[in-house]
């Protein structure tokens, strides 16, 4: 298998919210004003053309993401224009899984159904809690019933594809407050559900003033009774934080952690290209009208960068350990390039550990490693 | 030079006092330096002893000074240390004097170390000149300062000049006396060569660099000289002083003090306290430089990394050489593997080591809990000396262990007795005198060296608000009810963590240690049994649990990079952790022996 056959993706970044909520690190800013559509879809599509240019791509698209930010400000006609316009430049697969970002408190039923006929078939709500006192706490613009509403109308647009993000270990949380909260999720019976720990990330507004969280052993309880029930009502586990319904794996963020490679266009967007044996990641401006000026040009990159051969097996472990299933060795040596050492200080010193479990030419952590996934994962640092 | 013209003094005072400040004005007023050469505090050149304000390493500066009769001196200000952990390179330093500066602080008064060294200084007859510095602080008694120097130290002291070293307040009448009272350098010029090493240290680029102070005779460039202790001979490849600026020369006459290079590379070529003479002269005689003084306080160290234990011992050789007071040998703890057992004169001692090793030399160490000298009496009458708590035997073997009991003398206001002889108590001390001297009162008391080794400094400032000063020499051996406070850490025992105490405070200390290992081991992946015991008997225990989990709870092809760097940090901060079968075990663990007390509300 040559690198070029490594499977493709497309992440389209929309960097505004209505409000930054202060527990995000991703790259977003609050809207003053009118979401500029044009000229931002103008110039997502001058940033593919850019990164066509450098190295053309016939390898068919598996998936495509529009993540934020809240890409759900955009109306249905902005997306179809950007959708159709992609499909332009490059080829979808015939199942291409294209999933949509949206926040609760942005939705409108003509624009959902403009969606779903753009073409966009999977839909993933940030519902966050159905706890109104949470919500608050957590900053969000939405409250519970204008969750469920998100739902609801979603179905009715025809959106047979629905995941729901939920956090757990949020301010003053209980474990009690943290059961009802997921029940009442999968009581709305998405397809496929995120469950993840609330994490003081750097730079945002929680790191500068941290609410009081639940203790390690509280959040552990929280997250042995979540897998639980999520199990018990059929969502298997198959990432740290994801769980879906027999055959409703997210494709997109599967090849993430299968190493697979993916485009990254939109301000501050990350891609990974595998060309002749190299593993290059581009980052773009972040600042979006610093983007919007730039986008289409080199000085549109933060980075650009071939990752050197000796961090490639961390960066492997860092994305592909993380799913239950772990990769077969064979993927390893096509997704790196680089043939595999079974006795590899890391590896040796994670036996050691218990923290792998090996067999049939397959590797993933074990139930510990899966806990202690940071401590695994160190030993594959160079 | 002319002989009698040459004056060799120190300058003894308490830390803070002002030595070095004083220092400073001498050398500005002599013309060493100009304004904008002087760095604050040029004698302290270690950056160690800069941070820290004291001084380590006896060092020196030849200063020419014009005096008021007209003539020209030349004022040779050998530097000695102000702690009581240095007392031997003190006793060094003042060999190689005649004089002797006792600064004191006219708004705090006598203390303790400053005694001790001037004692010496009297003992070596010394002439002492009592200065009282701090004379423009608002709070200044000069008067009660001068009656106190008179009782405590029992010099002369109404006489002694008021001043600011810091203003530069009558600074040029203390080197008018220096002159005026103090002896020029006694010794025979026309003498066969003997010469003390008063220092030695090594420098990468010019080897073996010596400080000496010609007693009699004189040394000169291209000479043979014989290190008489080693009776190996080198020629002297370069002479001369500091200003505090080098400044070559090509002799050093009778009475002088300089530096000297003789091409020693070697680092065990030119050892502190020893003698130099010239090639051939096979009668002269050792001086009687310094005596040997004896480590009281050892602790292991061990590299983190197993590897560096080559480089360890090179570095503690290096720093051997102008330390003669550093002893170690090889050690083998079954916890941390190969490292050495060091002797120190005292806890300073030990940080400064340690910190010197770190930073100089690049080394990463685990430090183990000091622990002082103990006599084992065995069954069969042998009499053995452990400076391991790991090696005393079990109990049936031996008939006691001996520990060593000190002298001390803290010196204080009176507010504070009540508080500082609670501690003493504490510490198994018995009182054996008490006095009032001026405005001070002297605590005379004995007490078990072990127990000064732990926290007693800082206990004794904070119940003294840092007013008491502390001295103590060593007295005997003497028989306890001592027992081995030994550690498990998940069932197995960690040598390196053992203890010996005394039976009475075993529960609570048990009880304690295992509180704050609890404190400082790290939660792990799976639960840590820590157990505190007496011979086979477990005395107390507690559980670090496991910690749940350790994962980043989002990745999705962003950005890479920042998580890389959160594992690499959590990667870095096992550096300064030892493996200890499964468990890693940080480097406060093992000083967490130490501090017994358990810190309340703080």
């Amino acid at each position: 298998m040559s690198a070029s056959d490594l499977p493709l993706s497309l992440y389209l970044h929309f960097p505004w919210c209505v409000r930054k909520c202060p527990y995000c690190d991703f790259n977003s800013h609050a809207l003053r004003g009118e979401v500029p559509e044009d000229d931002y879809i103008d110039a997502l599509l001058r940033d593919l053309d850019f990164e066509l240019e450098r190295q053309a791509e016939s390898r068919p698209l598996l998936s495509i993401f529009m993540g934020g930010g809240t890409p759900s400000l955009f109306s249905g006609r902005a997306m179809k224009r950007v959708l159709s316009e992609v499909q332009k430049r490059l080829v979808f697969a015939a199942d291409i899984e294209i999933t949509l970002e949206s926040n609760p408190g942005t939705v409108d039923e003509a624009h959902f159904a403009e969606y779903r006929e753009a073409g966009i078939n999977r839909l993933s709500i940030g519902v966050q809690s159905l706890d109104a006192e949470r919500l608050k706490a957590l900053g969000r613009i939405h409250d519970p019933a204008q969750a469920r509403r998100a739902v609801e109308i979603a179905r009715r647009c025809g959106f047979d594809n629905l995941n729901l993000d939920m956090m757990y270990a949020l301010p003053q949380q209980t474990v009690e407050q943290a059961r009802t909260d997921l029940q009442g999720l999968i009581d709305l019976k998405p397809d496929h559900i995120s469950y993840y720990q609330l994490t003081l990330e750097p730079n945002t507004e929680f790191a500068a003033r941290p609410p009081a969280l639940p203790d390690d052993d509280a959040s552990w309880t929280m997250q042995e009774q979540g897998q639980q029930l999520l199990a018990a009502h059929g969502y298997q586990q198959y990432e740290v934080s994801a769980y879906a319904q027999t055959g409703r794996q997210s494709r997109h963020n599967l090849n993430y952690w299968g190493f697979g490679d993916y485009l990254g266009i939109g301000a501050g967007a990350h891609g990974k290209r595998t060309m002749n044996g190299e593993v290059r990641r581009r980052a773009r401006q972040k600042h979006p009208r610093l983007y919007q000026e730039q986008a289409g040009t080199a000085e549109s990159a933060q980075e650009d960068r071939v990752v050197a051969a000796k961090e490639l097996p961390f960066e492997f472990m860092l994305n592909a350990l993380r799913l239950n299933s772990g990769f077969a060795i064979p993927t390893y040596e096509a997704r790196t390039g680089l043939a595999w050492n079974a006795d590899a200080t890391g590896l040796v010193e994670a036996r050691k550990l218990g923290l792998v479990e090996e067999g049939d030419g397959k590797v993933r952590a074990s139930a510990l490693g899966q806990r202690h996934l940071n401590t695994l994962l160190t030993l594959f640092l160079d | 030079m002319k002989q009698e013209n040459i004056r060799n003094f120190c300058i003894i005072a308490h830390i803070d006092h002002g030595k070095s400040t004083l220092a400073d004005r001498f050398i500005q007023i002599c013309g060493g330096l100009e304004e904008r050469e002087m760095q604050a505090q040029v004698l302290d050149n270690n950056p160690i002893e800069r941070e820290r304000g004291i001084t380590i390493k006896a060092q020196a500066v030849s200063l020419e000074y014009k005096a008021k009769n007209g003539e020209t001196y030349q004022l040779n200000l050998i530097d000695t240390p102000g702690h009581v952990d240095f007392s031997y390179e003190v006793s060094r330093s003042l060999f190689s004097c005649e004089g002797a500066v006792l600064v004191v602080d006219a708004s705090q008064g006598v203390e303790a170390q400053s005694v001790a060294n001037c004692y010496t200084a009297l003992e070596m007859n010394l002439e002492v000149l009592p200065v009282l510095n701090k004379v423009d602080l608002q709070n200044a008694e000069p008067e009660r300062v001068a009656d106190e120097i008179e009782q405590v130290i029992g010099i002369e002291a109404s006489e002694a000049l008021r001043i600011s070293a810091k203003t530069g307040l009558n600074v040029v009448d203390v080197l008018e006396e220096i002159v005026a009272k103090l002896p020029a350098p006694k010794g025979n010029p026309d003498g066969k060569l003997q010469a003390l090493i008063v220092d030695s240290w090594f420098d990468n680029y010019l080897g073996v660099v010596s400080l000496v102070r010609v007693i009699n005779g004189r040394i000169q460039k291209g000479q043979k000289v014989r290190v008489i202790s080693t009776g190996k001979d080198y020629e002297v490849t370069m002479l001369g002083v500091h200003t505090p600026k080098r400044v070559f020369k090509n002799a050093l006459e009778t009475g002088e003090v300089g530096f000297l290079i003789a091409g020693i590379k070697d680092i065990f070529g030119a050892p502190v306290g020893d003698t130099l003479t010239m090639s051939g002269n096979a009668s002269v005689e050792q001086l009687p430089g310094f005596k040997k003084v004896q480590p009281r306080v050892f602790a292991g160290m061990f590299p983190v990394d197993a590897d560096d234990f080559e480089d360890f011992r090179e570095s503690l050789q290096k720093l051997r050489l102008n330390d003669s007071a550093l002893v170690f040998e090889p050690e083998n703890s079954g916890a941390l593997g190969f490292g050495f057992r060091i002797g120190f004169l005292g806890l300073l001692h030990m940080e400064i080591v340690q910190e010197r090793l770190e930073r100089e030399y690049n080394l990463n160490l685990i430090t183990t809990a000091p622990s002082v000298i103990y006599e084992v009496l065995y069954n069969d009458g042998t009499v053995k000396k452990i400076d391991n708590p790991a090696e005393l035997p079990d109990p049936g073997m031996y008939d006691e262990v001996r520990e060593p009991i000190i002298d001390c003398r803290v010196l204080m206001p009176p507010d504070y007795v009540g508080s500082v002889m609670q501690l003493c108590m504490e510490k198994r001390g018995s009182q054996k005198n008490l006095r009032y001297l001026g405005s001070q009162v002297q605590l005379e008391v004995e007490m078990p060296l072990s127990e000064v080794v732990t926290d007693f400094f800082d206990r004794l400032k904070s119940v003294s608000r840092g007013y008491a000063s502390f001295e103590y020499e060593f007295s005997r051996f003497e028989a306890g009810d001592l027992v081995k406070l030994d550690v498990l850490v998940n069932g197995d025992k960690v040598d390196a963590l053992s203890t010996i105490i005394h039976r009475s405070v075993s529960a609570n200390r048990g009880r304690d240690l295992c509180e704050r290992m609890q404190d400082v081991i790290h939660r792990q992946m799976f639960d840590i049994a820590i157990q505190a015991a007496i011979g086979a008997k477990i005395i107390a225990r507690t559980t670090v649990k496991a910690l749940r989990k350790n994962v980043i709870a989002k990745c999705y092809g962003g950005d890479l990079s920042r998580k890389r760097k959160l594992l690499e940090k959590q990667k870095e901060g096992k550096k300064r952790m030892k493996q200890v079968g499964s468990v890693e075990i940080p480097q406060e663990a093992f000083l967490a022996v130490l501090g017994m007390e358990r810190k309340k509300g703080g």
